[in-house]
């Protein structure tokens, strides 16, 4: 009969006896537990350069992307095994259901899980385990430690293989026992052993059987000897995804959170310690190390933390370990110990550095040209193309960089660096891979500085192995990703944040094609107000564009022609009420400063449709009052004009809530301008004058909000003004403005928030 | 066992639990030690032995009480450090009565304790008389551990001056007094070892040396981490005490015993249970210590002075005086949480609530 040897994934001691016993018993051939259909990736995982941790990923083609990990560490024992066969010029398979299977297994409980999310769905396993406990919960009563520290403490200190697999048989046996799984985990399981029964009977017709070895996790060992194996015509019935696998660096931080196989492993730095000394034949050699360590990182942070301590914290961990009836102490000994002895009784103290030393900061690396997909290698080239390589670590790292052309270097590609890595930078962004993120979201900072903070973890190698749908090359990617930006599009705002981000990324092609996107929305949209913003991304591109070497050429004719439709709209765009005159003015804005900015934009018509605007009397009062002040500032309105114009607009006829509105659109820019005219306060004096009582409290509302923006300096001079006009004290009129109020005011104005406008 | 004293030490209160231990024994014992390490565990944290049935000591964290006895093994001194109320002396107390059977040897920390009282003073007529003499010196219970092997306590550390706390830096280290008047030196014996306490509400007052913390390893022992732990405690607290004093009044219900449990919580976390509401915390310390003797307190009012059964009112008076310790601050802080809180739970809450309600009016 074939051997059987289970095993917990990432367990240490369970791969350095599965060496001894493949070593011994010398089998012609070694079965994994792993997607069948991964057997061509075996001679990768062993090249040379590999640096463990690594993963095997299975991603589907079909959208929603699904992916399935498979994890290897140094110390996995799956790992090992294939390691033992390649180097012995042995067999070695995968036997476990293939990873297609598994991607449509997983397709389909997801969308079951989406469909019925709204439906109260009782079978859920965490739920199940909240309401009973899991079988861990309970073995934990029973065991008087947790799981973890158990298994450490039992398994990883044993001394020959065939203890490790009676040991870890009975304990999956039992696991099945008393584990009172729903149905459809068990059902899964079911299937997986009745498939892996198959491979092995496969192979058992191959091969001598006792030159086997089945390398499966303990849980299954009991289910594969005895299930009955699937038949042919049922394995071709088995629900299956197109796909593709590759291989990925991971990292040690992503194998502490539970993934991939199933069993995670919480401290894989430590399991590290473990491993090593478990091959050097002395297994207190790991906590003595860890301890050390914890030690040094403590120092490192400039916290004291004397080798007495280190001394110490050793002889607790061994004391707590022989209480518990074991001869070497566990990682939980040995972190008890380190908080009573380094960190005072309090693990805040230590926190950080058993973070460091029990989960670390290293990841595995692939050599080149080991990865599967043309995107992985072209990002890894484009890393050391851009010299961006040392950023490839779990620790963020911040970059500076400085878009300007570098003139103290020779070649031109190292002048303009920077700005490459930008444009790379920027590309993944608009992937969603989480590489870098830029720092600084103002526009209005420095345009030739950006700062970026930059992270590798392994959930970017599997963001940049799903972009590999979108293209082989991480520029076709993004270029696809703008090309379906673009398709959806409905508004001309979506389609100028395309041009913006194509510019970011320096995708010339895409900014051309957004261009003309854009023109085809621009001619049956729109209103002003977007118009305006659109145009003024533009004009910020345009400005700004050349530090990123962008063309701006393609750019201008867009610009012209939505600058002229923004004139044409314009003025009927003013007629609006109050609410919406906001947006208005900003439109307004927008556009003069672009007429300010670009020479090639009609400015002519600009003035006839500002002075349109400030002419007529049917537009809302604000806008009009926003255009003369416009107006006003360009110098485009002579002085007389500008008093007949205000005579015309704070006249007796014109009702008091169209006056001051007007007055407050005035109001909105060049204060100082209209502080400084004198004529112009005489004509608001004269008005106020002549209102009677009722129209002059309507006319209070409208100029004490036009008033309210002034500082208190522009409102002193203001009353030296009036108190030329009227002849007063300029102090004492101003100290009356600036003044708070009253309560008897208050009330007096408290009342005109009730303030019948009848018509309005 | 005669039970004139207000008071038993641990190991005549607990001999036949200790004795049933010593029998049973079958790892190896430490020299110096009446019982095995695990045997210790046993004591503190209960179980059964044999026909005897323990009783838990100390009840929650089973793991902080493993690391105590670890370190004791390996002639470490040990300091332990909480809230107060979080039952250090007691732990420290029944740690000693276990190892020795002998939880005698203590050394109260007070402002007033001096460096005489933690080596050796001299009795003074006989000093004038005799000159030093052996027969003259008085010999502290830290001189006393040494000589026999065994294990001094040390309460309340932080309380003496940092000067007196020092004194024991060359005791820890060097394991040995000299005593130049008679010219000898007194090297422990295997076995000695310091349990001693600190309380981190009087943390600053004296700050430990850090030669001396060096010298010890520290934990901390936590307030019970949920409400059931503390009820718990609270319960064999109260069952405990009763008895040693002989109150002849009934327990109180598991009812009331989550109702005090539960206000003493909320009001020392400053906020409620279920987290969802924010509560004003009072300058008192609402430990579970406190718990316990205001619960006994209302049994020993209803047994002397009512009907044996512990009367609402007679809780809510003893609430208010451990809620309420001297401030006007505290006042007002309980009587928001008795309207917000206490007054919207309901109708079982009812009788407790009109209670403290009424002597607040």
């Amino acid at each position: 009969m074939a051997y059987y040897y289970g095993i917990r994934h990432l367990s240490p001691n369970g791969a350095y006896q599965l060496i001894n016993l493949l070593n011994d018993r010398k089998p012609d051939i070694v079965l994994v537990e792993g997607g069948s259909d991964l057997n061509d990736l075996i001679p990768q995982i062993c090249g040379q350069n590999v640096k463990l941790p690594i993963a095997i990923m299975s991603y589907s083609q079909t959208i929603p992307i699904r992916t399935v990990l498979y994890p290897f560490a140094e110390y996995s024992p799956e790992y090992q095994a294939i390691k033992w066969a390649v180097k012995n010029g042995k067999q070695c398979r995968f036997i476990d259901l293939p990873s297609s299977v598994f991607l449509a297994l997983m397709d389909i409980s997801e969308k079951r899980r989406l469909s019925s999310e709204n439906q109260d769905n009782s079978d859920n396993q965490n739920e199940y385990d909240k309401e009973f406990g899991s079988i861990y919960t309970k073995l934990e009563k029973f065991m008087d430690e947790d799981q973890e520290s158990w298994w450490e403490r039992h398994f990883e200190q044993l001394s020959s293989y065939e203890d490790y697999a009676k040991a870890s048989e009975e304990y999956g046996r039992n696991l099945r026992i008393y584990d009172d799984k729903i149905p459809i985990d068990d059902a899964e399981n079911y299937l997986r052993e009745a498939y892996m029964r198959y491979n092995i009977d496969l192979a058992e017709r191959e091969f001598d059987s006792d030159k086997i070895v089945v390398v499966t996790g303990a849980y299954h060992t009991y289910g594969i000897k005895n299930n009955i194996p699937l038949t042919e015509d049922e394995i071709k019935k088995l629900p299956s995804l197109p796909n593709k696998s590759t291989l990925m660096p991971y990292s040690y931080y992503r194998l502490s959170q539970r993934s991939g196989y199933g069993a995670g492993n919480k401290a894989p730095m430590y399991y590290e310690l473990l491993w090593f000394a478990i091959n050097h034949k002395d297994l207190k050699d790991a906590g003595i190390e860890y301890l050390t360590n914890i030690a040094s990182y403590q120092r490192s942070g400039g916290n004291f933390s004397s080798s007495a301590e280190v001394i110490e914290a050793v002889r607790l961990a061994n004391e707590l370990a022989k209480l518990k009836g074991s001869n070497v102490p566990v990682l939980q000994d040995l972190r008890d110990s380190a908080v009573t002895c380094m960190g005072h009784g309090k693990f805040s103290e230590i926190s950080e550095a058993v973070a460091n030393i029990e989960i670390g900061t290293k990841i595995g690396s692939l050599p080149e040209g080991v990865s599967n997909t043309s995107i992985q290698e072209d990002f890894y080239f484009k890393l050391k193309d851009l010299k961006l390589e040392k950023y490839k670590s779990v620790v963020v790292q911040q970059l500076d960089l400085d878009l300007r052309e570098n003139m103290r270097v020779k070649s031109e590609k190292a002048a303009f660096l920077d700005l490459e890595r930008s444009f790379f930078l920027h590309k993944l962004c608009c992937l969603g891979v989480h590489f870098a993120e830029n720092m600084n979201k103002k526009q209005d900072n420095a345009t030739w500085a950006e700062q970026w903070s930059i992270a590798w973890t392994p959930e970017t190698e599997i963001d940049i192995i799903e972009s590999t749908l979108k293209g082989d090359t991480i520029d076709l990617a993004v270029s696809f990703v703008f090309n379906e930006r673009l398709e959806k599009a409905q508004t001309i705002t979506e389609a100028s944040e395309v041009i913006s981000d194509a510019c970011l990324c320096g995708m010339a092609d895409s900014v051309k094609s957004a261009v003309s996107v854009l023109q085809a929305l621009a001619t049956n949209s729109a209103s002003v107000e977007e118009i305006a913003e659109t145009a003024r991304n533009i004009s910020f591109v345009i400005r700004y564009g050349n530090i990123r070497k962008t063309n701006p050429e393609p750019l201008l004719p867009l610009l012209e022609q939505l600058f002229y439709r923004g004139c044409l709209i314009m003025p009927e765009s003013c007629v609006c009420d109050n609410n919406a005159v906001a947006g208005i003015i900003k439109a307004i804005s927008a556009l003069n400063e672009i007429s300010i900015n670009h020479s090639s934009v009609n400015v002519d018509e600009w003035k006839k449709t500002l002075t349109a605007i400030s002419k007529r009397d049917d537009l809302n009062t604000k806008a009009s009052g926003y255009a003369t002040a416009i107006l006003l500032e360009r110098g485009d309105i002579s002085n007389d004009m500008l008093s007949i114009e205000v005579e015309r607009r704070l006249s007796r006829g014109i009702p008091a809530e169209l006056g001051a509105g007007w007055f407050e659109g005035l109001s909105l820019r060049n204060r100082y301008a209209l502080i400084a005219r004198l004529s112009l306060w005489e004509k608001l004096s004269q008005y106020i004058d002549c209102l009677d009582d009722e129209e002059f409290k309507r006319a209070l509302v409208f100029l004490r909000r036009a008033f309210c923006e002034f500082s208190p300096n522009d409102k002193c001079d203001i009353a030296e003004n009036l108190g030329e006009i009227w002849g007063v004290n300029p102090d004492i009129a101003s100290e009356i403005i600036n003044n708070q109020f009253t309560d008897a005011e208050q009330d007096i104005l408290d009342g005109l928030d009730d303030f019948d406008f009848g018509d309005l | 066992m005669s039970n004139d004293f207000q008071r038993l030490p641990a190991e005549e209160l607990y001999q036949n639990e200790i004795n049933a231990l010593i029998e049973a024994e079958t790892d190896e014992i430490p020299t110096g030690w009446k019982m095995s390490p695990r045997s210790v565990l046993k004591y503190i944290i209960g179980g059964k032995v044999g026909n005897t049935n323990i009783i838990p000591k100390y009840i929650g964290n089973k793991r902080v009480v493993e690391i105590c006895i670890a370190t004791l093994v390996t002639d470490r001194a040990l300091l332990l450090i909480g809230e107060p109320g979080t039952a250090k002396s007691w732990l420290s107390e029944h740690l000693a009565a276990a190892i020795n059977g002998d939880s005698t040897k203590v050394i109260q920390g007070t402002a007033g304790t001096t460096e005489e009282q933690i080596k050796y003073s001299w009795n003074y007529a006989m000093l004038i008389a005799q000159g030093p003499t052996k027969e003259a010196m008085v010999k502290t219970p830290v001189y006393r551990a040494m000589e026999t092997g065994s294990i001094c306590r040390f309460e309340e550390i932080s309380r003496c001056a940092s000067e007196v706390q020092d004194a024991l830096i060359s005791i820890l280290s060097e394991k040995r007094i000299s005593v130049p008047e008679l010219s000898i030196e007194v090297a422990a014996k295997k076995g000695f070892s310091v349990i001693a306490t600190a309380n981190t509400r009087d943390k600053g007052v004296n700050e430990m040396s850090a030669a001396l913390k060096r010298r010890f390893n520290i934990v901390v022992l936590p307030t019970p981490k949920d409400i059931k732990t503390e009820m718990n405690i609270v319960k064999s607290g109260v069952t405990r005490l009763s008895n040693n004093f002989d109150i002849k009044a009934e327990i109180p219900t598991d009812k009331l015993i989550e109702n005090v449990c539960t206000i003493f919580r909320e009001l020392r976390d400053g906020q409620t249970l279920d987290g969802k509401q924010k509560v004003k915390t009072t300058s008192g310390v609402l430990s579970t210590a406190e718990a316990i003797s205001l619960l006994t307190n209302s049994m020993a009012l209803s047994a002397s002075f009512g009907n044996g059964k512990i009367e609402v009112e007679d809780v809510a008076a003893a609430l208010q005086g451990a809620v309420v310790k001297d401030e006007d601050k505290d006042k007002v802080a309980w009587k928001e949480y008795l309207e917000n809180i206490l007054k919207k739970r309901g109708s079982e809450w009812r009788e407790l609530y009109m209670a403290c309600k009424e002597l607040n009016s």
